[in-house]
């Protein structure tokens, strides 16, 4: 080859033409997206991240959580990531647009994170940590379809945990505060059933149906006191200044929880928390909930699960991240937030194990993730499509 | 075949041109010495120190418990540690080392401006070790083959300008009307790596893209730099080093143009296949996955150049250090990009998409490929550097062998883990946690083959440092792996 001008122009364009093929004209077609909505601006989705949340994929990206576990649902067509349950449709460039990082993730030695906030059971929906709200977000348009609203709105003993924390700037703008109606009564009916075919009756398909009622459940924290505290609104938003929950607040440790699938938000409602809590056991091959642990997903259960995760499962691979946590004398009363621990993990008497607050913000970000709600251009998994056969995830 | 009738030297064509010309190199060589050692030294400092994080790495994963409790100790942190320090540490550093020897040679001019590369050396040092430290504390990023925080990210920028502008700079001196194939890849690779480096710190951290498109770049950069960059200086130096050692010229040139400029255009279009069925619109993804088959044109073209010019002369694989570890690179070449095309398939990816295998893709280009190559190049190089010969053949095949088989091994073992993880995970009646203990045992396996590479790098780096301190052999003869007395030879010596 003689000459440099043709090597220096070649060299130029062919990786110009890359950079604008690979990076520039996908960014002029998919760059630009915004939340979906409905036409009166109600229902955004997704939300922007904020406070703890954003504080806590912060953690999450310093931790490498990211080399283990994936955030995105592969089509049905494509893998059986939604027969795995681990999402009740693929996921979609919109899912992300507040991301940032983005974490989707190359590797699963652990399991697919993107649903693992809608797995949140409905008990933590009255426990503080706004980390939990978006299951309610989404739980509205998807219980709304099968059961009346039964839960009284106020029927809510629990403290709104969050009042101390500046309300979420959710979407929600005129809060209908008076019904969560909805979603309220739904407990009962994914719990009813093993948590394997719970998913039918989530379906994401029910969304477009009930418009009203995700709103109201957007609408509830503008309505602070009297709704759930759990249902903050905003799916990312939660903006969480308090401690996780202290998990397991009613009887109801063993609950439905077990169920992986988005099913479980529909729990997501204040009447939840008692109607729920004697239903049926864990139906999932894993993780076995035992009786005395924190119900599963919960923001408690997580923080189990971080601390010792062969706690939980005994054939869990996954490092602990005791160094997120600390051990400390109970000076006076023990802490809400110390970790439930049983047998060699248990504290000596008379110390407590506690989250730093990078383990809430992480517990928050989890919890925060959640992709149930539908979205219009995606095409949401028939509910036959996930057929009871697999208990497993 | 005997090795009788094969030159092991450079033909001469007469005394006194070919005396004129040695004194010539001889001059050249020693004017690259400091900044060349100087890459070296710091690569293989980097080496060992990734190697040890590997071994770490590698155990951890199967005995999660190890050392868990401390905080820049644990796996999430440790891996990205070792991934940055081979990426940027060892692979960047031994690549530009032999690059800029390579440029002055072939520029047939003596390295002018050493300081601007002494500089640089000094700072990429510094980037590295600042985003190293800044992973292990808790700094990373979160994208993958970028981890290093933005502090450490300009500093190895400005490295990188110092050595780029270097580059440019000995073009311009250079004698001779003719550009060696070499020269052009590694021309490449000097302007390609800092456009590629300033377009994902551009679009990820100043003016960061939306969503998913953060991935889209992430995996955009990190196939680029794994074929452009580190690619490039890998063929370059296969195409000089081989050549060279037979002492015949390249057998088609026309080859090589079609094998340089398919390789530019279609490899920069990969990347996009490893995002395989994620939430992207399908002709990226698609438009990656062609231009990974049409990446078979390069490595067929390539492939098929260097096997015809080294027809006739493999049994010198016998002898030469160099030659085998830059055929054996050359080969590795061809599977990795076969392997590459493979698990790309829609079919396949399917399976593979989250799985070790991608693990086992990585270090087949960034080891088995484009590390040996580097190994063969420095057996070429470091003599003429420091005036000695490698000291003990036996290292050096056992550097080989321990290599070749810690490489061999780890492939296998992370392709067959991770067909198998793949398999089992989409197969929903089996729970997930038993899909990670399929492949438990390969990992296992893979750490067996990590003590095979911890022992081959220490081997090296013993005898690089015997170089180093003057302590190789005094004579005119190259270090051969095998005697060559015994073949009876000697009168080409």
């Amino acid at each position: 080859m003689k000459g440099l001008a043709p090597l220096f122009l070649g060299i130029f364009g062919t990786f110009a033409f890359s950079w604008v093929g690979l990076t520039l004209i996908p960014n002029w077609q998919i760059g630009h997206l915004d939340p979906q909505m409905e036409e009166d601006g109600s229902d955004a989705y997704p939300q922007p991240q904020s406070g703890m949340v954003e504080r806590g994929a912060h953690v999450y990206a310093a931790n490498g959580c990211i080399y283990c576990h994936s955030q995105q649902v592969r089509a049905d067509y494509a893998a059986d990531d939604i027969e795995r349950k681990w999402g009740g449709r693929r996921s979609a460039p919109r899912d992300y647009i507040f991301e940032r990082p983005v974490f989707l993730g190359k590797m699963r030695m652990g399991q697919d994170l993107s649903n693992i906030g809608a797995r949140v059971p409905a008990e933590q929906e009255n426990a503080p940590p706004a980390g939990a709200p978006s299951p309610a977000a989404s739980a509205a348009p998807q219980g709304g379809a099968p059961t009346p609203g039964a839960a009284p709105p106020g029927a809510n003993p629990s403290p709104p945990a969050n009042a101390g924390s500046p309300p979420p700037k959710a979407t929600a703008s005129p809060p209908p505060a008076g019904s969560p109606p909805a979603a309220a009564g739904s407990p009962a009916a994914p719990s009813a059933s093993p948590a394997p075919s719970a998913p039918a009756a989530q379906s994401p398909k029910a969304p477009p149906a009930s418009p009203s009622p995700s709103a109201v459940a957007k609408a509830s924290p503008a309505a602070s006191p009297s709704p759930p505290a759990g249902s903050p609104g905003t799916s990312r938003g939660a903006s969480p200044s308090s401690p996780p929950p202290k998990a397991p607040t009613g009887p109801a440790p063993k609950a439905p929880l077990a169920s992986p699938s988005p099913s479980a938000i529909a729990n997501a409602s204040p009447g939840g928390m008692t109607s729920v809590s004697p239903g049926t056991p864990a139906a999932g091959a894993w993780p076995v909930q035992t009786t005395g642990e924190p119900p599963m997903y919960s923001a408690a259960w997580q923080h189990v699960h971080l601390y010792s995760p062969r706690s939980i499962n005994a054939d869990s691979n996954m490092p602990s991240y005791r160094f997120l946590y600390q051990v400390r004398r109970i000076s006076d009363v023990p802490s809400d937030e110390a970790l439930k621990l049983t047998g060699s993990q248990a504290p000596p008497e008379g110390w407590e194990i506690v989250p730093t607050y990078d383990a809430k913000c992480l517990v928050a970000y989890l919890i925060s993730l959640n992709q149930s709600h539908p979205l219009k251009e995606v095409r949401s998994a028939a509910p036959a499509a996930s057929p009871p056969a697999a208990p497993g995830k | 075949m005997n090795a009788s009738g094969i030159p092991l030297k450079e033909p001469s064509v007469s005394a006194a041109a070919a005396d004129a010309e040695q004194v010539e190199r001889a001059l050249i060589d020693a004017s690259t010495r400091v900044p060349v050692l100087m890459f070296y030294t710091s690569a293989m400092a980097w080496l060992i120190i990734g190697t040890l994080l590997a071994g770490f790495v590698s155990f951890k994963l199967h005995t999660p418990d190890l050392l868990s409790d401390i905080s820049f100790l644990t796996w999430g942190r440790v891996r990205p540690a070792h991934m940055n320090v081979m990426v940027y540490g060892w692979a960047s550093m031994a690549g530009m080392g032999t690059a800029i020897w390579l440029m002055a040679r072939l520029c047939r001019t003596v390295l002018r401006y050493p300081l601007l590369l002494v500089a640089g050396a000094g700072f990429w040092n510094l980037g590295v070790l600042l985003g190293v430290g800044g992973i292990l504390i808790g700094d990373s990023t979160g994208y993958q083959w970028l981890e290093f925080p933005h502090y450490a990210a300009i500093v190895l920028f400005v490295a990188y300008t110092l050595v780029v502008s270097w580059a440019v700079l000995m073009f311009r001196f250079r004698r001779g009307e003719q550009i060696y194939i070499t020269q052009w890849y590694l021309l490449g690779a000097f302007l390609w790596f800092p456009w590629l480096y300033a377009a994902g710190q551009l679009m990820l951290f100043v003016v960061p893209v939306q969503g998913v498109l953060q991935a889209a770049v992430g995996w955009w950069y990190a196939n680029n730099l794994l074929f452009l960059w580190f690619g490039a200086i890998g063929l370059g130096t296969a195409y000089y080093m081989i050549p060279k050692v037979i002492g015949r010229p390249v057998y088609s040139y026309h080859l090589a143009t079609i094998g340089f400029w398919t390789y530019a255009l279609f490899s920069s279009w990969t990347g996009m296949q490893r995002l395989v069925d994620g939430p992207f619109p399908a002709w990226m993804i698609t438009a990656s996955i062609a231009a990974t088959i049409l990446t078979m044109i390069p490595v067929a073209t390539v492939g098929l150049n260097h096997h015809m010019t080294m027809q006739g002369y493999f049994p010198l694989l016998r002898y030469s250090p160099t030659l085998r570890f830059t055929v054996f690179g050359a080969i590795s070449y061809t599977v990795f990009s076969v392997v590459g095309v493979l698990i790309s398939l829609r079919s396949v990816a399917r399976y593979v998409n989250f799985t070790q295998a991608s693990i086992a893709y990585s270090h087949l280009g960034l080891y088995a490929f484009f590390t040996m190559v580097i190994f063969g190049s420095m057996y070429y190089i470091v003599p003429r550097l420091v005036g000695r010969e490698w000291r003990y053949a036996s290292l050096i095949k056992l550097h080989f062998w321990a290599s070749v088989y810690g490489i061999g091994l780890m492939t296998l073992m992370l392709l067959a883990g991770g067909f198998l993880q793949g398999e089992n995970m989409e197969n929903p009646s089996l729970a997930f946690s038993e899909t990670t203990e399929t492949v438990l045992p390969y990992l296992r396996g893979r750490s067996l083959s990590g003590l095979l590479l911890t022992a081959s790098h220490f081997i090296f780096a013993y005898h690089f440092g015997l170089m180093l301190l003057g302590l190789g052999r005094t004579s005119t003869v190259p270090t051969f792996l095998n005697p060559v007395e015994a073949e009876g030879s000697e009168a080409h010596l």
